[in-house]
């Protein structure tokens, strides 16, 4: 906790501009989405992470050159009961990771139609990710790379295959996510609909995971 | 694959996740390492049967053992009285023992006794079988079962090996369940709700109790689990109706934070409480919800923030305010169970007098309409797991209901923003707004302030809203509740200044204090910048309630020196005694008047 109110340090002593954006996690229930964020906020994984109920929220930080994205993350319950909530976790999110269980066709093909509601209902410049997820177990893959890469491609999807167990493309996918994000320009006076909010300098804090500012 | 592919698919999925459970632990078990947990038993594990993650200590807490001690005696009063259980059901007695916890060895039977049943049971005779018998055929919900009993309870003894036989009860009953209430059939959070019941019950038992806790109207938790949540959305408007009037500067931090109560709240709701406290008090809270029903979740709901009130305030961001309520507070509640209760019943008597007891009747959806325990076939997306892309028209309704609550609290939220320039300064500060005129929040907030100076401060309050000219925020309030749309009752600007509730409904004055400071009354302007008359309030230890100490948030058993430190008193203005010691006799004898100075 204690370190995430210092202000974000560049390695050269200025401070570069800070952007945050909304990410909400969606996919069926107990392909590893709470895992992932456990994983990419704390660094730690447990085997028997407890079901979402309704949603879980929680914040982590990533370093991009001279940006700091903050990434407000809205983790879902999977199960379809809690479908008629999720619009407002993806209301007004600027990024969405889809995550399937390589290891269960049907997960897939979930993925699948969360990404058409997405791609109906949610804000059009969406940065859209999908998450092979339990990558560690691949001798039981039912879901072929090749296959989800294909349709990531033909949607104009990042695509990677993680394990929160492993930590395996983890810290990746969000700092993809990143990278593809429209990020504020301070030359322009007003920050436009689907980019980041940006903070004032010193305003809010930011943690470092990893070792994206070294 | 077509559809004759998908059934088939289907059918031998269920087929092997049944045989599974059927078979349990023994020979040939298909177990991968990682679905067994490396816990070692007996030596973490705690009276409950959870185990946790670090040593037990080596010697026996005193604190604890007198606790046991009290236990053992409670039990013979509780065997005395089962014997005359039909008495004892309309007797104050009960009452009284049950808000004192249930002794533990008795849950048992007494749960059994207070949800009647035997009873349900008697009259239901074979049903149970015959459900599971219909699930082992046809449950379309045995998938999303099979993965929550692999994570509810795994670090208690008898969820901790897969297919343990607690597993296989807790698959059966909710398999079963789903067939017999085919309107709910299984959503996540009921096998936490079933979870709990079957550590103290067995399966048949687990199964009646589920059963009644979802469709008795006293506990009425069919109307949370149903497609829409219709209960939980009634549930919520009354909650933040609640914090509106009663905690309205935690409302307006919270809506501030963008934090709607249907962020942190669900397990509050859908299973009273489970791993959202720790598990003793949420026992506790259990044994007085099966007695006293579903307002008892209002109430605590409410308890839980007011205790946590100002620590709640000292947070400044959506994250960390989650984090304290959902899993600080789960590990660490702060203050002990008693305490906790005393102010649980408390909190059901101040909402009682202010009529906000209860959420109201339930909408016509809450209730049941399927008959229960008739079979249905399942459709074909059913069986084949197949999403429905559609939302249904109460899917809808709660969308919409759930996008509008939070759209109207943000914009509260920003209209506050405008007016308030510095929000810090009136939270836990010592400048702006300085007094909380928070009567309802008195001791217990104190018990758990990081400083000294908030607790003496909030006492001291109590005492200035007893006396001072309320009819100034009272004003204020009239014309914040005008903004506040998002409270449709009326009592912030019906009630009668002076009365119980008036105190509370002058507590919306608080957060917008000084934005309004111009229009004050010199009257009431005086009791801010000059208060001619205060009392003091001294921290003390009522029959050693534990205290968080300062720093660490560390129980202390009590606070000996505290009473010394605080020389300086100040005239107490009439003979009332600062209200909230009146709660524990024994301190008022020790806080007499004569101890005061006056420092004029």
């Amino acid at each position: 906790m204690a370190n995430r109110s210092g202000a974000a340090q560049r390695p050269n002593g200025t401070q570069g501009k800070i952007c945050q954006f909304k990410l909400v996690l969606l996919g069926e229930s107990a392909v590893g989405k709470s895992s992932l964020v456990l994983r990419f906020v704390k660094g730690q994984f447990h085997e028997y992470q407890e079901s979402t109920i309704g949603a879980a929220f929680l914040t982590q930080t990533v370093c991009l050159d001279d940006t700091t994205v903050k990434f407000e993350i809205w983790d879902t319950a999977g199960q379809e009961r809690y479908h008629s909530l999720a619009p407002m976790y993806y209301r007004g999110a600027q990024a969405a990771i889809v995550v399937y269980d390589i290891t269960n066709q049907d997960t897939f093909g979930r993925a699948k139609t969360w990404v058409k509601e997405l791609q109906r209902q949610a804000s059009p410049t969406i940065v859209i990710a999908l998450a092979g997820n339990k990558q560690d177990l691949a001798n039981k893959r039912m879901v072929e790379f090749e296959e989800a890469q294909t349709y990531a491609d033909e949607n104009g999807l990042l695509f990677m295959e993680t394990s929160a167990k492993t930590a395996l493309n983890v810290n990746d996918i969000f700092l993809a996510i990143a990278k593809k994000l429209p990020k504020y320009d301070q030359n322009q006076g007003q920050s436009g609909q689907g980019q980041g909010r940006r903070l004032a300098e010193g305003d809010q804090g930011a943690k470092t995971p990893g070792n994206c500012c070294k | 694959m077509n559809e004759e592919e998908l059934l088939q698919r289907a059918v031998e999925e269920r087929e092997k996740l049944f045989k599974r459970y059927e078979q349990g632990r023994e020979g040939g078990a298909e177990i991968d390492p990682w679905e067994d947990p490396g816990f070692e038993v007996y030596h973490t594990t705690d009276r409950y049967g959870f185990i946790h993650d670090k040593r037990l200590p080596s010697k026996v807490d005193i604190h604890e053992a007198k606790k046991l001690q009290i236990e053992v005696e409670r039990q013979k009063k509780w065997i005395k009285m089962l014997k005359s259980w039909d008495n004892a059901l309309t007797s104050d007695k009960l009452h009284s023992r049950v808000y004192k916890g249930i002794p533990d060895s008795l849950r048992s039977i007494i749960w059994c006794k207070l949800l009647n049943v035997e009873d349900t049971k008697n009259a239901n005779s074979g049903i149970y079988l015959k459900m599971y018998t219909l699930a082992r055929q046809y449950s379309t919900d045995a998938r999303q079962i099979d993965s929550d009993v692999n994570r509810q309870f795994r670090e208690h003894l008898h969820y901790r090996e897969r297919y343990s036989i607690k597993q296989q009860q807790l698959f059966n009953v909710l398999t079963s369940y789903a067939m017999y209430n085919s309107e709910v059939g299984y959503c996540q959070g009921m096998s936490g709700l079933a979870g709990v019941l079957l550590m103290y019950m067995n399966e048949e038992d687990a199964f009646w109790a589920l059963h009644i806790l979802l469709t008795d109207p006293k506990y009425a938790m069919h109307g949370y689990y149903k497609e829409g949540f219709p209960k939980l959305t009634r549930f919520l408007a009354h909650h933040d109706k609640i914090m509106s009037k009663f905690l309205p500067k935690l409302k307006k931090h919270f809506d501030k934070h963008g934090l709607d109560a249907m962020l942190y709240s669900l397990k509050w709701f859908f299973i009273c409480f489970v791993e959202r406290v720790p598990f003793s008090l949420c026992l506790r809270v259990w044994d007085i919800h099966l007695l006293d029903g579903e307002r008892v979740i209002t109430a605590m709901a409410y308890t839980i923030l007011k205790i946590h009130k100002r620590n709640l305030l000292k947070l400044n961001d959506m994250d960390a305010i989650v984090n304290y309520i959902q899993v600080k507070l789960h590990k660490d509640f702060l203050i002990d169970d008693d305490t906790v209760i005393q102010n649980l019943e408390r909190s059901m008597e101040e909402l009682k007098r202010a009529k906000m007891d209860t959420a109201g009747p339930p909408q016509k959806e809450e209730i049941p309409t399927r008959p229960f325990g008739v079979f249905k076939k399942p459709t074909i997306d059913k069986i084949v797991g197949m999403r429905t892309d559609k939302f249904s028209e109460k899917e809808r309704q709660t969308n919409e209901l759930v996008v509008l609550t939070s759209d109207i609290a943000r914009e509260n939220a920003e209209k506050d923003e405008s007016y308030a320039c510095h929000p810090n300064d009136s939270v836990g500060g010592h400048t702006g707004s300085k007094f909380s005129f928070e009567h309802s929040n008195d001791d217990a907030s104190s018990l758990l302030d990081c400083e000294h100076m908030g607790s003496r401060r909030s006492l001291a309050d109590t005492s200035v809203t007893s006396t001072a000219d309320l009819s100034v925020f009272s004003t204020i309030t009239r014309s914040q509740a005008h903004d506040n749309s998002l409270d449709t009752h009326s009592n912030l600007s019906d009630n009668s200044v002076g009365g119980a509730s008036s105190v509370g409904s002058g507590i919306a004055a608080t957060s917008t204090h000084r934005a309004f400071s111009a229009h004050t009354t010199p009257r009431a302007a005086s009791h801010n910048q000059n208060p001619d008359v205060l009392r003091i309030y001294v921290p003390y230890s009522p029959l050693d309630t534990p205290v968080a100490s300062p720093h660490n948030g560390d129980l202390q058993k009590s606070v000996p020196c505290l009473f010394h430190e605080n020389k300086v008193r100040i005239k107490i203005d009439n003979d009332e005694l600062p209200t909230p010691l009146v709660e524990h006799g024994q301190i008022i004898k020790s806080f007499n008047i004569d101890t005061e100075l006056d420092l004029k």
